[in-house]
């Protein structure tokens, strides 16, 4: 296969609402900074992905409309959509396509402008005979998941709420990042509102309005273009059962997460994830989240995660800084999201991370999150 | 991702590609209100190209669905079909455009090395709403969606124009889709479709092609891994085929999207279609259509085939819709795949056919294109 790479980013900035864009306007947004970064410009790019979850806006084929502002007119443009995977699944396509040789430079736009929408309403049309009665969007769900995992892995309140307060915290980092609150602490993330037990106000994602953009090379572009590509090493994607009560303990097992990065790992030769990644943007959409993931992507052992957060291993100084950019919790414009997680992930190496860089960090992971228990697993390297 | 030592150095036209072969059909319909679910539609067409494909699911490295939320009704519409496509710890992509790009994507994977069988499979249940409502909600919300603009108003305006200079072409179209209608089945004539109801003047109803509920889905396999061990292993018995039958191969793909307003491109002219055509014919090493001894264009209104054939320019001795197309009865994103289907169920038929195009599209006057290549063997 081609090595391919990604060799620029472009966010916007996101906000609770963004009333100062259109839809095409806050693509633009997006597409034209990460053109800037990669050093091209729109009439170089040969193609383009597009990534949004059409139902949060109520609209049906949405890249007809946002196409011409990502560059797409005239040119082979398509959307994928597969609930909170959609940036990475669509990131992931584009690897395909620059790998299997149909261009050598493609531009993924992911976004979301939920400011205009209905969220709540956009997830909960499930299955209409089995799931839409029980699944009322995430926050129920999650509910049961996590309350399960919890009891499982004796994770604590106070544990979930350290990952809320290191994800905020460094989100002041990112100029980007929806949610900014330097000051937040545990106690205040423990006396937010309770949603549905044991899930606070402040141990949930928000809905952001917002857009991130790459541009993905093939070799030789990339070695021209860009003075350290991120490349892709490896990319895996699985699903799961569609209802939720077909889903063995969900978060305590994860199967799909656990199974994406076993394989990646292989792929990208990792043994020991912990020590060999520098790096990792994950999809989080709640606290719990995070913790379960630590222990589906091998950073701990089965009911260590509470560990790992107090022991400060994941923080921006730790051994393995997670979420530098503050994450899904701080930022989640969903179709744009698992976008972010690539593109936070190549910034790191490309050395463009700003005030959240991780020094000197050379291989990264970056993975998606969707529907019920859906999961894509990225590994980025230095090293073609 | 990182398989080195698969396929190295490919580039853009290069005819050392590994091929693919389109090793097996299936459908579900169409028809005109399929009482069963979706999940029920797409487990026939899957069981029915797993079987063509004389695998069985464990064979299947990865899918990839086609299909779009808001024309369902549902979340993440994939969802539905994620247990009936085998897609449970398998990897899923869901494209949502016209079928034809999931094809893309899949000869993507398998080109890139990364798979060696990868199932499409598209869907669409019209039956459960009023379709042509629900596209005005593809429209630009803030200058077309207002004025009442869906795909089939678009269709309208575009047949007008055409008309405009062509005032006998209303005629001829009712000709074409009374012999379209009769290739698949119903007794109709260029009387019956002038007589039937205006719907978006020139254009009558029975001038468009019936929409139905439909299931499609496609086992595509790379040829240098189709007879590896693993594959010979988990053969489920014999292919419904006879041995010998002849082999249809997807040799090139090409896609396009033009501009959304009408007001920026001629929508009379399917420019976007000549450009997806020509990056399909490099890769599949085809100079032109005069190529192609067979075409499947994916026309839902009778105008449509003129501007199909405008842009591509077939051989007038190329057979083209000759089961009468989308005229069967058509399901919303799935018309590519279905093209696809029709072309190669044909093409292994009738030896004389060496080379075919399956055209899909999707947007208001044809914005979104897709085609794809395909070549018959002994």
């Amino acid at each position: 296969m081609r090595p391919v790479a990604v060799i620029g980013t472009g966010q916007t900035r996101h906000a609770r609402r963004r009333d100062d864009v259109s839809q095409p306007e806050l693509v633009r947004e997006a597409a034209v900074a990460a053109l800037r970064d990669a050093g091209v410009r729109g009439a170089d790019v040969e193609a383009v992905l597009i990534s949004n979850m059409e139902l949060f806006e109520g609209r049906a084929l949405p890249e007809l409309w946002v196409g011409d502002a990502a560059f797409a007119s005239g040119k082979p443009c398509m959307k994928v959509s597969t609930g909170g995977t959609s940036g990475t699944s669509a990131c992931i396509a584009g690897f395909h396509q620059v790998a299997a040789g149909l261009c050598d430079l493609l531009l993924v736009v992911g976004y979301e402008k939920h400011s205009e929408g209905h969220t709540q309403t956009g997830m909960a049309l499930t299955d209409p005979f089995w799931d839409r009665a029980v699944a009322s969007g995430a926050l129920g769900n999650f509910a049961l998941s996590v309350s399960q995992y919890a009891a499982e892995r004796g994770v604590t309140e106070a544990q979930a709420a350290m990952v809320a307060v290191k994800a905020r915290r460094n989100a002041v980092r990112n100029p980007h990042a929806h949610l900014q609150m330097p000051d937040i602490t545990v106690d205040e993330v423990l006396a937010s509102k309770m949603l549905a037990h044991p899930l606070r106000l402040l141990d949930m994602c928000p809905q952001s309005d917002g857009a991130c953009a790459i541009v993905i090379a093939s070799e030789d572009r990339a070695r021209k273009l860009c003075p350290r590509p991120a490349w892709i090493k490896a990319a895996v994607t699985r699903h799961d059962q569609p209802y939720l009560g077909d889903l063995d303990r969900r978060l305590a097992s994860m199967r799909t997460l656990r199974d994406a990065a076993r394989v990646a790992y292989g792929l990208a030769g990792i043994d020991e994830p912990l020590r060999q990644l520098d790096v990792a943007e994950i999809y989080e959409p709640v606290t719990y989240a995070e913790l379960a993931w630590y222990e589906a992507l091998g950073f701990c052992p089965d009911g260590e995660a509470g560990r790992l957060i107090e022991d400060g291993v994941t923080s921006m100084t730790g051994e393995l800084p997670v979420n530098p950019s503050g994450g899904v919790l701080s930022t989640n414009p969903v179709g744009a999201s698992g976008v972010i997680r690539v593109a936070e992930a190549a910034a790191q190496i490309h050395g463009r991370a700003g005030d959240r860089q991780v020094p000197g960090a050379s291989t990264a992971l970056a993975t998606g999150y969707g529907v019920y228990a859906w999961a894509d697993a990225i590994v980025l390297g230095a090293q073609a | 991702m990182s398989r080195s030592s698969q396929t190295p150095d490919a580039t853009r036209a290069d005819r050392a590609r590994p091929r693919i072969h389109v090793a097996g059909i299936g459908s579900a319909g169409p028809t005109i209100e399929d009482p069963r679910s979706i999940p029920e539609m797409v487990l026939e067409a899957v069981e029915h190209a797993i079987d063509d494909a004389g695998v069985n699911m464990r064979a299947v490295d990865a899918v990839v669905t086609a299909s779009v939320d808001l024309f369902d009704g549902l979340t993440a519409s994939s969802i539905a079909v994620t247990e009936v496509v085998g897609a449970v710890m398998k990897p899923e992509t869901r494209m949502a455009g016209d079928a034809l790009c999931a094809v893309t994507h899949a000869a993507c994977q398998l080109w890139g090395g990364v798979y060696g069988t990868v199932l499409v499979v598209a869907h669409g249940k019209p039956s459960m709403a009023d379709h042509d409502a629900l596209t005005a909600w593809a429209m630009d919300p803030i200058h077309l969606q207002p004025l009442g603009v869906s795909f089939r108003v678009c269709a309208g305006l575009v047949a007008q124009r055409l008309s405009e200079e062509d005032p006998g072409a209303p005629n001829r179209w009712a000709g074409l889709a009374a012999a379209h209608r009769s290739a698949a089945g119903e007794a109709c004539s260029r009387q019956d479709v002038r007589d039937s109801p205006m719907v978006a003047s020139p254009i009558t109803r029975a001038m468009c092609a019936p929409l139905a509920d439909a299931a499609y889905a496609v086992v595509l396999r790379r040829t240098d891994r189709e007879d590896d061990a693993r594959g010979a292993a988990l053969r489920s018995g014999e292919p419904r085929r006879r041995r010998g039958d002849r082999r249809v191969y997807l040799s090139g793909v090409g896609h396009d999207l033009a501009p959304h307003s009408l007001g920026e491109r001629d929508p009379t002219q399917w420019e976007g279609l000549r450009r997806a055509c020509a990056r399909a014919y490099a890769h599949a090493g085809v100079d032109s259509a005069a190529a192609f001894d067979l075409l499947e264009p994916s026309c839902a209104y009778a105008h449509e085939q003129d501007q199909f054939v405008a842009a591509v320019e077939p051989r007038p001795d190329a057979l083209l819709s000759p089961d009468g197309g989308l005229f069967g009865g058509t399901a919303p994103i799935t018309a590519g795949l279905s093209r696809l289907v029709a072309a190669t169920r044909r093409m292994r038929a009738q030896p004389a056919l060496k080379r075919a195009l399956a055209h899909g599209t999707w947007g208001p006057a044809g914005q979104g294109q897709a085609v794809a290549v395909l070549e018959a063997s002994s």
